[in-house]
């Protein structure tokens, strides 16, 4: 009887093998790729209800962040401004813009602007903005370069693996406490020598223990 | 994001209900249409990031800082015994309710009601507006008509018009009462409560001449007799009456001393379990007692009680107890106090105040304070009423607070009089039973939405300032009855500044006014002590008949549940809380000794008959040990027929055998089998500690002789670990002791912990089944024999052990520990083997077996915690030594770059601790609290022979027992 199965017949097992693997290693590439934080949200940039520009405000005007964000040093959460803080100049400045609309209407009714939320952490993580800026980690370093932005993006993947990677090695995020809501600083060559003295000087140790932002 | 139904008028069904749901099991066609369409959903929902709204606010608020907890300090109004509160609020929202240091009745401390309080708050059934004869109103419509019957009244001086009001202590509302009374001088007031210490504020007039106060002072105390009287839990100011016991039972305050504890009761109660001498007695016959105790101390010597009549007592073991108590009370004059419970009649009041003076308690351990802007309860007052109700007598009734139509004397009939009155209001937060049948029901604001004012039994003034603005349509007491009086609506705020008007100084009535919603309480001075004419009571009393002490029929006596008088039907933590003696939640079965339940053939669960003169109630019995041979305990609150979603329906409304003439006890009952069981559910099904050393005690005399006792309780080999220890040298190494000493078994730490980490309620199925959440347990175990033995109970929370068992068992990870020696857990790694739990020796782990949160109507979610995540189904969970006060303490203290002080941050069971009994902090700090109370000789690790090494100790428990009856 004649052979039922080719010569090369005993390739299709390694073949398989192979594709199957192959198949696998892509998957995994899929997933990791398109369903990690960095895919999925950086750059999220939703449509706000005013379109207020940070690029203008912070970028060209040179306002500090604090102005607005008044809480951020003593608060665990990031305040947005109330719509008195817009109205102390556009009473003034620009009392007529259509852009400025919903800002005037909140004004009048006592109803307030609902923004779009951009940094999202899950409701498990426990972040504390105060601990942070106290620590002498600067805005951008999460937030990015906001006085670029005209409408504000997430710049950063804001997951897990990210925060602990700081939490482990901080040096190259601590600056002086007068560069917090500086865009422009940039860790010179005497970074490191700096960051060992702050970390010693306000024994600054991240927690890397999971009641460390999980409670 | 998952769309939300509009706040907050949405009604979905509450967690223990839709936890009942799952009691019956879907058919295999739901089974799979529910799988298919949850693989759907979490398929979608995957795909997109949930879209969050952030709403700034429009105006700024000054001093806010977001995400951080604001405190404010308030008052919680309750009759006569108000309380002072500091409450936390996140955003101005109220989330938790604690004592007030400074308020004298609180002294920091709080009970399950303080702590519960909140909840209501939030409840879903409260009602939202008026309601007119069934339908919806405004109160523009009963301001209208009022208006109009109040002229009407006033043509005719105000006759048939009556007002029942609940007790209270109050100068607004006081003040309005009056004007009420100049406006219509024939309106009938009365007043009422479910539960009231009538007696005792009877006797103490009969005492003084004018409404007093007997104000105990058990810090001063060496040595109490509490006859018929839960003084640490369940009577008036049992705050105070708690904390000061505490002290005086604490070793290092009193130079290694302690105060001594007598109690005679029917019942066991948790004073009862915190005493060195306990004796069973029928409440019907605590009269003899008190007058044998009397003659007694009479033949001892005490010249105004010589010749007493003296009753003849049961047996020789009682007449033993009554003569070493005598010679003990003796040996203590001036330093001693005795008190009887509000059950009790005023005769027994009366001879204890008259022993009292006679032994020189008076004004070092009890003082008569003068009642002034109060009501007080009548039951007579309200029997009256009810008659001219039923008799047509009444057009107008007003009934502000309470519900009589449940609550009031069943011979009274309250519900049919009512039925008969033409224009009837009630000002209740629910429609409930009395609301039905009114024909206005208004609906009344909680105390933390309203201004109102309090005052305490020794007339310290403090006032009621809200946490929020009323969530629904609501309005107070002294609101309506300004209402009432004037014609028109006033503001709180209004009402309360103009009656502060007439009591701070005027100079500075601003910032004095200011000072004191900042402090809690007025700078004004309390009243002082008045001195009670006891000779003439002495001589009266002595006239009277001597007082048998035989008991051949049963006795019921009413007790005041978890819920009250039923108020708190409706809130579910305090349901599901398990009774501290019966371990019972979601029921109230009526307590019988074990003697009866031998002699009439009754097990636990076992539905009897009961009846007294002429009414009956089936009810289930249970068996408790401690119950006097013949009294049939009866709890009140429960039964209700319109409490909510949470309280319709659930145990069995025993005021139907309570009648006017006996409120607190009545004699003459029989008990019979009436066939069939009923579940209850039981969180605790054991009695003893199976000769495990758990609660260590000792005698005070054996504690001086062999300090170590309890670290000798347990022999065990060196304790070596397998594992390699983590080094717990540096930062804050968190520990906890637990002083079992001075732990009296309120269960307030429990409900703390529940408020305070969104510990979800199960309902009674899940609770029945061992799947309560509660992540503090407090076991309670008998000891001595079975009938009589004695109650000690244990907080047990997770132990936080340092080489943890469940940490090695999971399988994921997701129990670990962290620098700082807590065991913690991630919930969002669980994925729910529960190994953990079994390997858990002290079994302090919780499973969620079910999503009991996300169901949740809108407004009971506003009373969670925002800095505690909220577990979802499939998830483990247990104590974190309240995690996120750790944290919020040790970021406050590194941006004022300093260290977190001892005491600086309090768990939340430590902070409602009335006792005092929790000592949390840094054990690396050798100065520390709790390192001094680690190192106390009295300090064990509970089942330390595991070598697991909990980082929470206890204290072992001492009782100063009197050599004579040992």
């Amino acid at each position: 009887m004649a052979q039922l199965f080719k010569r090369w017949s005993n390739y299709v097992p390694l073949i398989l093998v192979v594709v199957a693997m192959l198949g696998l290693a892509t998957v995994i590439g899929f997933f990791s790729y398109f369903g990690s934080p960095r895919f999925t949200d950086v750059g999220y940039a939703p449509q706000q209800p005013v379109p207020y520009s940070h690029a203008l405000h912070a970028g060209d005007l040179g306002m500090d962040c604090r102005y607005c964000h008044h809480a951020i040093e003593a608060a665990p959460h990031a305040n947005l401004p109330p719509t008195q803080t817009c109205m102390n100049c556009h009473e003034i400045l620009l009392p007529e813009s259509s852009r400025l609309m919903p800002v005037r209407e909140s004004w009048s009714t006592g109803l307030p602007i609902a923004w779009n939320r951009i940094h999202l952490l899950p409701d498990y993580a426990y972040f504390n903005h105060s601990a942070h800026l106290h620590a002498g980690v600067g805005c951008s370093s999460c937030h990015g370069l906001i006085t670029r932005m005209a409408v504000v993006a997430q710049a950063e993947p804001l997951s897990m693996g990210w925060c602990l990677a700081c939490h482990r090695h901080p040096e190259s995020s601590l600056r002086p406490a007068g560069e917090i809501t500086s865009m422009v600083w940039k860790p010179d060559a005497d970074q490191a020598r700096f960051a060992a003295v702050i970390m010693k000087q306000n024994k600054i140790a991240p927690p890397q223990d999971c009641s460390g932002c999980h409670r | 994001m998952k769309k939300r139904a509009p706040f907050p008028h949405d009604f979905v069904p509450e967690p223990e209900d839709a936890a009942e749901q799952w009691h019956e099991l879907p058919s295999r066609r739901r089974f799979l249409r529910l799988m298919s369409a949850s693989l759907a959903l979490a398929g979608l929902s995957a795909c997109r990031k949930p879209v969050e709204k952030i709403m700034p606010y429009v105006k700024g608020l000054e001093e806010s800082v977001p995400g951080l907890p604001v405190f404010y300090a308030s008052t919680m109004p309750h009759g006569i015994h108000p309380a002072g509160v500091l409450v936390t609020t996140f955003d101005g929202r109220p989330t938790k309710i604690d004592g007030l240091a400074v308020h004298p009745a609180a002294l920091g401390g709080s009970d399950i009601h303080m702590q519960a309080a909140v909840l209501d708050l939030y409840d879903p059934d409260r009602s939202q507006q008026p309601q007119h004869a069934g339908a919806g109103a405004e109160w523009v419509d009963f301001t209208a008509a009022w208006k109009k019957e109040l002229t009407q009244l006033q043509s005719r001086g105000g006759e048939g018009l009556a007002v029942l009001t609940e007790s209270f202590a109050s100068p607004t509302l006081s003040r309005l009462q009056q004007e009420l009374a100049v406006a219509l001088p024939g309106a009938i007031r009365v007043c009422w409560d479910g539960i009231q210490e009538e007696s005792l504020l009877e006797a103490a007039r009969a005492a003084c001449g004018q409404a007093v106060y007997p104000l105990a002072h058990f810090a001063r105390a060496e040595v109490v007799v509490c006859l018929d009287a839960d003084a640490l839990y369940g009577e008036g100011e049992h705050l105070r009456h708690a904390h000061g016991f505490a002290a005086s039972r604490a070793l290092d305050g009193n130079g290694g001393s302690m105060s001594r504890l007598y109690v005679a009761e029917p019942t066991l109660t948790l004073t009862g379990g915190a005493a060195d001498h306990r004796l069973r007695c029928e409440a019907t016959r605590v009269a003899a007692l008190a007058s044998a105790l009397a003659a007694e101390l009479g033949r001892q010597g005490l010249t105004p009680f010589a010749n007493w009549p003296a009753p003849h007592l049961e047996n020789a073991a009682e007449e033993r107890w009554i003569a070493a108590l005598a010679r003990d009370l003796l040996a203590h004059r001036g330093k001693g106090l005795l008190i009887a419970g509000r059950r009790q009649l005023a005769e027994v009041h009366l001879l204890l105040f008259a022993l009292n003076q006679a032994l020189g308690h008076l004004g070092t351990t009890l003082d008569f304070m003068p009642l002034a802007q109060t009501a007080l309860p009548a039951t007579a007052d309200l029997a009256r009423l009810t008659a001219k109700m039923a008799a047509g007598e009444i057009t107008h009734l007003v009934i502000l607070g309470g519900n009589p139509a449940y609550a009031a004397p069943v011979d009274l009939d309250f519900a049919a009089a009512l039925r008969r009155v033409g224009f009837s209001v009630h000002l209740s937060d629910r429609v409930d039973e009395t609301s039905i049948l009114t024909t206005w029901h208004l609906p009344a604001a909680h105390f933390l939405e309203s201004w109102g004012d309090c005052r305490s039994v020794e007339s310290r003034l403090s006032v009621i300032q809200p946490m929020i603005a009323p969530l629904f349509a609501s309005r107070s007491a002294a609101e309506v009855m300004a209402l009432l009086a004037r014609g028109e609506e006033h503001h709180g705020y209004d009402l309360v500044r103009e009656t502060w008007k007439g009591l701070l100084p005027a100079s500075g009535y601003e910032k004095s006014w200011r000072q004191m919603l900042h402090d809690g309480i007025s700078p004004l001075a309390p009243a002082s002590p008045l001195q009670p004419d006891l000779e003439r009571i002495l001589a009266e009393l002595r006239q009277q008949p001597a007082v048998s002490s035989s008991l051949d029929k049963l006795e019921v006596i009413f007790q005041p549940s978890a819920l009250l008088d039923g108020r708190y039907a409706n809130n579910a933590w305090l349901q599901e809380v398990p009774d501290p003696v019966t371990k019972i939640a979601w029921d109230n079965p009526a307590r019988i000794s074990h003697e009866l339940a031998r002699e009439a053939g009754l097990a636990n669960g076992e539905m009897v008959q009961l009846s007294l003169n002429g009414r009956s109630l089936r009810i289930p019995v249970w068996i408790v040990p401690g119950q006097a041979v013949h009294s049939v305990t009866l709890e009140l609150g429960y039964g209700r027929t319109r409490a909510g979603r949470v309280g319709t329906g659930v145990g069995f409304d025993v005021g139907v055998l309570r009648s006017s003439a006996s409120p607190g006890f009545a004699a003459g009952a029989t008990i019979a089998p009436a066939g069939g069981r009923f579940p209850i559910a039981c969180a605790q099904e054991y009695a003893g500690m199976a000769g495990r050393p758990l609660v260590r005690q000792a005698g005070l005399e054996e504690f001086r002789h062999n300090p170590g006792f309890a670290r000798a309780a347990v022999e065990h080999p060196p304790l070596k670990s397998l594992w390699k220890d983590h080094d717990y040298k540096t930062g804050y190494q968190w520990g906890m002791v637990i002083d079992l000493n001075a732990c009296i078994g309120c269960n307030a730490c429990t409900i703390a912990c529940q408020c305070e980490n969104n510990i979800p309620v199960v309902g009674k199925t899940q609770v029945a089944k061992g799947r309560e959440m509660h992540w503090i347990r407090l076991d309670r175990y008998f000891n001595g024999t079975p009938d009589d033995p004695e109650m000690v109970h244990q907080p047990v929370a997770c132990q936080h052990c340092e080489t943890a068992p469940c940490e090695q068992v999971c399988p994921v990870g997701a129990t670990v520990h962290d620098h700082e020696g807590l065991n913690v857990m991630a919930y969002n790694r669980c994925v729910g083997t529960r190994y953990c739990s079994n390997n858990c020796p002290y079994k302090a782990r919780r499973f969620n077996f079910f999503d009991y949160t996300q169901k949740m109507a809108e407004l009971r979610k506003m009373v969670q915690n925002p800095d505690v995540t909220v577990r979802m189904r499939g998830v483990m969970e247990k104590c974190t030594y309240c995690l996120q006060r750790l944290t919020l303490a040790k970021n406050k203290a590194r941006l004022e770059g300093r260290r977190v002080a001892d005491g600086e941050v309090r768990t939340a069971c430590q902070q409602a601790c009335p006792t005092g009994a929790i000592t949390f902090g840094n054990l690396l700090d050798p100065e520390s609290a709790v390192s001094r109370a680690r190192a106390s000789q009295r300090s064990y690790a509970l089942l330390e022979e595991l070598n697991v090494r909990p980082r929470t100790c206890f204290a072992a428990r001492l009782r100063n027992r009197n050599p004579e009856l040992v």
